[in-house]
């Protein structure tokens, strides 16, 4: 065990002296890397601050039922309550509003008042505003039912803008999309970029690797510092990525802080959390030391 | 300790460098590889450190025939044969202790123990006081006393040499024969190739001499 140890703690040392005797071109892939994990760490960002937005507008998509003019409030309700019992599963909140209620509710507004005052009678018919549960397919489903309900007896007009919702989602699932094509684009970059550096450091180091060879060195101690290289590669490229892209969201936050202010609301775009992060980083370094393994198997067969 | 039992090695479709070489070394003894230049002296001590493979016939060490080891115990059985080649292949990119402290990292050997062993390894050959400096600032015969050092830090029982006294002085050759008969004298079995003959005829031992196309093993005191 203490051995094996060793082994690694030498393999470590080994791997931090090759990268800092190349000082610029280790610093160069590193760059390259970062520069290229910044991209989809970026595109998550925004795709993971626009998700909780996205979900606190969808999960209330509501359809609403204007009954005729003439239909008193006795039948809406009646209404309510059958729609209510037959759609119990896909229904969160049903609500009756009263035309009465509506119309002095616009007049308590200043900006309705005046209008209203001219208006020989109350031109509002009574409703029923019914929100959809949050399920899966939801703005589908909302669409059907208002399809439906709109050839129901005493609706006049049924309302609901389901584009709006449809798009939303429709831009989230591009840009997942997008995401994984550049996580892929991210893995071959790294990959390319530790296969070439690890390729020239073994045959840079083709005599280091000979005799560790003749005084009785396995392949896995040969291997194991290039393992290191290409792993310590993508951990420095990814904290650096990290690093770039808070800089990055810093001066792009304040655009979108003085936006989002004129709309009455304080949007920002964050990094994912740090489990996310973490993740990420490991998963480059795996890559990383992979493609530093596959590029040691195939340049150091001399 | 060592047997050669028909032994062919050609590279590949090419004529045979070594053909239908037998021979036998017990522990301990000291052997001179000669022959000249081309004859297949190098190949030989080659196939004895597992650096290269026959193309017929086995090679035993240590009980072990090299052709039918496996990728796998193939390094430790060379951990138990401190070679030296022709070219040294010392580390030109650090000093002449990172160069002995390398076998004993490939062990795993604690940097306490290992640095203490490397040291008596230098002392040995008689580099003490110049284990700071770069290979590049030895001369010839202390680049090769420091690649003896390098092959017998993990106290190998099998010592063999391509060579070594190549391009040196008759003082310094003297000096090299001297640190190898030390170790042959605590049990090393010593093989050394050498195309000098005035070498051999000074340090008359059991002598191996291979010519092209013929093998003939001198035995002692030729």
């Amino acid at each position: 065990m203490k051995t094996w140890i060793r082994h690694h703690f030498y393999a470590m040392h080994i791997a931090i002296r090759r990268l800092l005797s190349t000082p610029f071109s280790s610093l160069t892939n590193i760059v390259v890397i970062a520069l290229v994990l910044a991209l989809p760490l970026l595109a998550s960002s925004i795709l993971a601050s626009m998700e909780p937005v996205a979900r606190t507008v969808s999960v209330n998509p509501a359809i609403t039922l204007f009954m005729k003019g003439n239909v008193p409030l006795a039948e809406p309700r009646d209404r309510g309550e059958r729609l209510q019992q037959e759609n119990a599963a896909i229904i969160d909140k049903l609500e009756v509003i009263d035309k009465n209620e509506a119309l002095a509710g616009l007049r308590a507004s200043e900006s309705w008042s005046n209008a209203l005052k001219v208006l020989p009678r109350n031109p509002l018919p009574n409703s029923i505003i019914v929100t959809i549960k949050e399920t899966e397919n939801r703005a589908n489903k909302a669409q059907e039912l208002a399809q439906e309900w709109s050839n129901l007896e005493n609706v006049d007009t049924v309302q609901f803008d389901s584009a709006w919702v449809q798009k939303l989602e429709a831009i989230l699932s591009f840009t997942r999309g997008v995401l994984l094509l550049l996580a892929i684009g991210v893995a071959v970059v790294v990959i390319g970029t530790v296969f070439n550096t690890v390729r020239m450091q073994a045959l840079v180091q083709r005599e280091e690797i000979a005799v560790a060879r003749l005084v009785g060195a396995t392949e896995s101690f040969v291997r194991r510092p290039f393992l290191y290289l290409g792993a310590l590669t993508g951990l420095v490229a990814g904290v650096l990525s990290i690093l770039l892209t808070t800089f990055g969201l810093g001066s792009l936050n304040g655009a979108i802080a003085r936006l989002s202010e004129s709309y009455g609301t304080d949007f920002v775009i964050r990094l994912p959390d740090a489990i996310w992060l973490g993740t990420a980083i490991v998963l480059v370094m795996i890559i990383a030391a992979l493609a530093a393994q596959w590029s040691m198997t195939r340049n150091s067969r001399f | 300790m060592i047997q050669f039992q028909h032994v062919f090695k050609s590279y590949g479709q090419g004529a045979n460098i070594l053909a239908d070489i037998n021979f036998d070394i017990t522990p301990g003894e000291f052997v001179f590889v000669s022959g000249p230049s081309g004859a297949g002296k190098s190949t030989l001590l080659k196939l004895i450190g597992g650096l290269e493979a026959p193309t017929r016939g086995s090679v035993i060490v240590k009980g072990q025939r090299m052709d039918q080891i496996g990728q796998r115990a193939r390094p430790y059985l060379r951990r138990a044969v401190g070679v030296i080649l022709q070219n040294m292949h010392l580390l030109y990119d650090r000093s002449a202790f990172e160069n002995v402290m390398l076998p004993l990292a490939v062990i795993g050997l604690s940097s306490d123990k290992a640095a203490a062993r490397a040291r008596a390894a230098i002392q040995k050959v008689g580099l003490s006081g110049k284990e700071r400096l770069n290979p590049i600032a030895l001369s010839g015969g202390e680049q090769q006393r420091l690649a003896i050092a390098r092959a017998i830090v993990n106290k190998p029982s099998i010592l063999i040499a391509d060579e070594p006294t190549a391009n040196l002085d008759q003082a310094s050759a003297q000096k090299i024969l001297e640190v190898f008969r030390d170790f042959n004298r605590v049990g090393v079995t010593t093989l050394i190739a050498s195309h000098d003959l005035e070498l051999l005829r000074r340090h008359a031992n059991r002598t191996l001499l291979i010519e092209p196309g013929r093998f003939r093993d001198l035995g002692k005191n030729t």
